[in-house]
């Protein structure tokens, strides 16, 4: 598979230089269509869940479960705790993301490593490898505690103005790797041993 | 698992481990569960490493039954392996290697390329579940939670002891 490079982010000059009510709208479009990508890796991805069914049904809100990937998502959500081996794969699959993207920290493992903090192989909070928009307290906090969580989130978005600068300055600066370096080639399945002959 | 399964436990000598492993299978006991060890450096005699063994006879249908094969390794010494007679526990004796830096003599899955790290994160040095092994992320940044009354900054020290686990590291790391 041919590798494509992710080019670096930018904003058309509609946006750089709209007006105020114009920068309404857009930033209105952004914030109620956030495809959100679960990174779930222990008990609070099952809070998270519960987040996106019936009950709580974070779509009323804009978050669309879920995104077939890194690559369609805009809001990742790291639920669980990151391990000092798994953490190279949370960067890798962030870098995937196309920007702007925004990370909510669920639990407290994310937010700081938690109960495990004394662990030799828990990361010490998300946030030491990647930038986080909203922390969500709680071990494991409560669907509700995810709606709110994504409430400020929108308001922060409300509250931005993209411009092409700002946006490279934000995510771009510090990719670890460009687009084409995080994908990998079609898996070969293994030889099939020869007809009649057992392995 | 309720204790109501019987539980046989043998205790053999490091020298008779892989023998008895597999005399317990030739018994009946033909599925391992696990393997893994228990760092007795501490203890008054016979320090060293205790390797254990869980087996299931599990051939005749609701009567279940367990055997434990535990020995205990010196301080430096190595083990036979029993991938020789449960190819299975190549994966565990892997994690006790890289867990416990205790060796396996004649270790092989198949692969040929001998005891290597299964878990642990690349370039990761020591060996984290022995109790000599410093958590130094206390070292290096003061430990942001409070168990203990008076060790919060909202209350006022007290006299009690401070409980420290194995593992913390001690005052000649350093203030904290």
């Amino acid at each position: 598979m041919a590798s494509v490079d992710l080019p670096l982010p930018r904003v058309g000059r509609a946006t750089d230089l709209a007006p105020q009510p114009i920068r309404v709208v857009l930033n209105w479009g952004r914030r109620y269509s956030l495809w959100v990508f679960n990174f779930g890796l222990a008990c609070c991805a099952i809070e998270f869940i519960a987040a996106s069914m019936a009950r709580h049904d974070f779509i009323r809100l804009g978050v669309i479960p879920f995104a077939p990937g890194p690559r369609q998502a805009d809001l990742m959500v790291v639920s669980g705790t990151v391990t000092d081996k798994m953490a190279p794969a949370v960067r890798r699959l962030y870098d995937q993301m196309p920007e702007p993207k925004y990370v909510i920290s669920f639990g407290a493992c994310s937010n700081s490593g938690g109960p495990y903090w004394d662990s030799y192989s828990v990361t010490k909070g998300v946030d030491t490898i990647l930038p986080v928009d909203v922390y969500v307290p709680g071990c494991p906090p409560r669907p509700e505690a995810l709606l709110q969580g994504i409430l400020k989130l929108q308001e922060k978005i409300a509250a931005e103005t993209l411009s092409t600068k700002g946006i490279r300055g934000k995510y771009a600066a510090h990719r670890t790797a460009s687009a084409g370096e995080v994908t990998r080639g079609l898996v070969q399945p293994p030889a099939r041993p020869v007809a009649g002959e057992r392995a | 698992m309720s204790d109501a399964v019987p539980v046989q436990r043998r205790e053999v000598a490091p020298s008779a481990w892989a023998a008895e492993a597999e005399a317990a299978r030739a018994e009946g006991f033909t599925f391992f569960d696990w393997l893994t060890a228990v760092d007795q450096a501490d203890a008054v005699d016979a320090p060293g490493l205790d390797v254990v063994c869980h087996l299931l006879d599990a051939s005749t249908p609701k009567s279940l039954r367990r055997m434990l094969i535990r020995t205990r390794v010196p301080e430096g010494d190595a083990l036979a392996s029993i991938t020789g007679v449960f190819r299975g526990a190549a994966w565990h004796e892997r994690e006790t290697h890289e867990m416990f830096g205790l060796g396996f003599e004649g270790f092989d899955d198949g692969t040929g390329r001998g005891l290597r790290p299964l878990l642990l994160p690349d370039g990761f040095e020591g060996t984290p579940l022995r109790k000599s092994f410093v958590l130094a992320a206390r070292a290096s940044k003061q430990w942001p939670g409070a168990k203990e009354p008076g060790e919060s900054e909202h209350s006022k020290p007290t006299g009690r002891r401070r409980v420290s686990a194995p593992g913390v590291p001690d005052a000649e790391w350093g203030p904290r």
